[in-house]
């Protein structure tokens, strides 16, 4: 029984280790694609056997997958780019995933063809997947399932230290002692003490990994906001920067607008970006942790 | 109290799904307590069910009933989980967001508390992504959980935000459980509460109650324990319970009347309910569920 086997910390049961990859899902992945090119990513490779693009900067990896067939129960990708899953780096992903099922979790269907990866995973909030990885350190996922561009660096730096620092996952009204046993019971993450809050967007519920190298935040429905369309999702991503504003600077001089009007401006603290493609934003949030940046990831 | 906090459940009325959400509405009735059997069984499919209970308007109180889930272990608990998984999606698509699991009436299952506190975590992790609170009811013949109380204590253990207790009014009179054992719950914890009475003063024997309950409730007001179910009521209302109550009366004889006749009785009993506890309205808890 892997339970045992294992013994595993009792703080960081599944051996967290930060964030492998996040995945956006379009069915225009072009101008998903030009907008990440502003913020610094660039794309590095191309799905052997869907439309599928993996795209880069720093140590931060990013997937834009625009394969039209679903997943069973899940749906087809937009024009409006939805944030779609995360994967996250553990010790043991066979482990990490039975410990998950055991503990409740979903399943998720894998669509591996011959010769790719199955990738671990779980169902998230909405119809996102939560996966699990643990080859990401002398080996490369995506040398398996992914074919390199010709002539693209394949571990470009990152604009101003950008590295993953968490995502926003919206949820509906009553529902955060829910998430937080789902994040708490399945990954070991942790809440942190009211009050306590990075950047700009000061609210909701923040856990921290395990591993302290990033954080889920949690929104309940704003007061008054009984007319907005509120779903539970991942909302958005949250990039740390070592220098806030060095950081709006850079991203600037590529084209990248911020919202710039009370309460929220760019400070030393954090940023917001405008909404981009009707769906997407990016936080940006003053950061020392850098977690992998020192580090180039695996060729 | 007002009407708004009380709905039917559709194991009391005879005849095809629409016709029972015709009858519920018509009484005057806002929400309608589903089983799986109403969907499953239904001649026109599953999406049929389900678009019937959304086009009659009515809120869906809860979703039952999952059955001896706790305790097993192997082969036995890889089944249940399946039903556990089948019975969740289910209830996610009528926009309930609460499921009634009764407390384990198994042979099969074991002893250990610690298994049912394991067993009912999975269970409320596993609805967390479809936003279904799991209402965890002690059977008066449940095998080790068989009175209310015990099923708190396990709630408690267990210790899950979408977990929590059902109660029926049928089981605590069965078990003679007493009303301040209602002191100690928290009310936020009691995801609803079904209501029925039942004719004779006692039922000793689990096989007793088993066959009583299923066939041999009555409505609140017309059975032989009116002034302890009005009680209920009122205890219910003084520790802040502000949920949902459905009438869940099993009767042989209302699944052979019209349903028109059977709706009105249970209108009747929320007037018996109403004026014997308080004629104050209270402000209904939020609806939140997606059927509305």
């Amino acid at each position: 029984m892997h339970l045992h086997e294992h013994n595993p910390e009792p703080s960081n049961p599944l051996g967290l280790d930060g964030i492998e990859f996040v995945e956006f899902a379009t069915s225009q992945p072009q101008a998903l694609g030009g907008l990440l090119q502003r913020m610094g990513f660039a794309a590095i490779a191309r799905h052997r056997s869907r439309e599928v693009m993996l795209y880069r900067q720093g140590s931060m990896n990013l997937i834009v997958n625009a394969h039209p067939d679903p997943l069973p129960g899940m749906a087809a990708p937009t024009a409006a780019p939805q944030l779609t899953a995360i994967a996250f780096r553990v010790r043991d992903a066979d482990f990490a995933w039975r410990r998950a099922l055991d503990l409740g979790a979903w399943e998720m269907p894998t669509r591996a063809s011959a010769m790719e990866l199955n990738i671990p995973g779980i169902h998230g909030v909405g119809d996102s997947l939560l996966y699990f990885v643990d080859r990401y350190r002398d080996f490369s996922i995506y040398d398996v399932d992914f074919v390199a561009l010709p002539g693209v660096d394949r571990n470009p730096p990152a604009v101003a230290g950008l590295h993953y620092f968490g995502v926003v996952q919206s949820i509906l009204e009553d529902r955060t002692g829910d998430w937080i046993d789902f994040y708490t019971q399945l990954f070991g993450f942790s809440v942190l003490p009211g009050g306590k809050y990075f950047g700009i967007m000061p609210k909701g519920t923040l856990l921290e990994s395990p591993c302290h190298k990033f954080y889920m935040q949690l929104i309940e429905p704003p007061a008054g906001s009984e007319d907005i369309e509120w779903e539970e999702r991942l909302l958005r991503l949250g990039l740390g920067a070592p220098d806030v504003r060095a950081a709006v600077t850079a991203l600037r001089e590529r084209g990248i607008v911020f919202v710039d009007r009370n309460p929220i401006q760019p400070s030393d603290k954090g940023a917001l970006t405008q909404i981009y493609l009707g769906a997407v934003t990016f936080e940006l949030v003053v950061s020392h942790l850098a977690p992998e940046s020192a580090r180039p990831p695996v060729r | 109290m007002n009407i708004d906090q009380f709905g039917m459940d559709t194991i009391t009325l005879a005849g095809p799904l629409e016709a029972k959400l015709r009858a519920v509405r018509d009484a005057g009735f806002t929400q309608i307590m589903l089983q799986a059997r109403d969907i499953a069984g239904h001649p026109d499919g599953e999406a049929a069910a389900i678009e019937a209970v959304r086009a009659s308007g009515l809120r869906v109180t809860g979703f039952q009933v999952l059955r001896d889930f706790e305790g097993l272990s192997g082969r036995l608990h890889a089944y249940k989980l399946d039903i556990a998984r089948a019975m969740l999606a289910m209830c996610h698509a009528l926009g309930s967001t609460v499921l009634l699991v009764c407390s384990s009436t198994s042979t099969h299952a074991t002893d250990d508390p610690e298994a049912y506190v394991r067993d009912l975590r999975k269970l409320a992790m596993l609805a967390v992504p479809f936003r279904i609170r799991i209402a965890y009811e002690a059977l008066s013949w449940g095998r080790r959980i068989n009175e209310m109380p015990q099923a708190w204590d396990l709630v408690l253990r267990a210790d899950r935000a979408n977990l929590g207790v059902a109660i029926d009014s049928y089981h605590m009179l069965a078990t003679k459980t007493p009303l301040d054992a209602l002191d100690e719950v928290d009310p936020e914890k009691i995801l609803f509460v079904q209501l029925s009475d039942f004719m004779w003063q006692e039922v000793r024997s689990p096989d007793e109650r088993i066959n009583t309950a299923r066939h041999f409730r009555v409505f609140p007001g017309e059975g032989a324990h009116s002034a302890d179910i009005a009680e209920l009521v009122r205890r219910l209302d003084a520790i802040g319970y502000r949920g949902d109550y459905s009438f869940e009366v099993f009767n042989d004889d209302y699944v052979q009347l019209p349903l028109a006749t059977v709706a009105a009785r249970a209108r009747q009993s929320v007037r018996f309910l109403v004026g014997k506890v308080s004629r104050r309205t209270l402000p209904v808890r939020a609806n939140r569920t997606a059927a509305s």
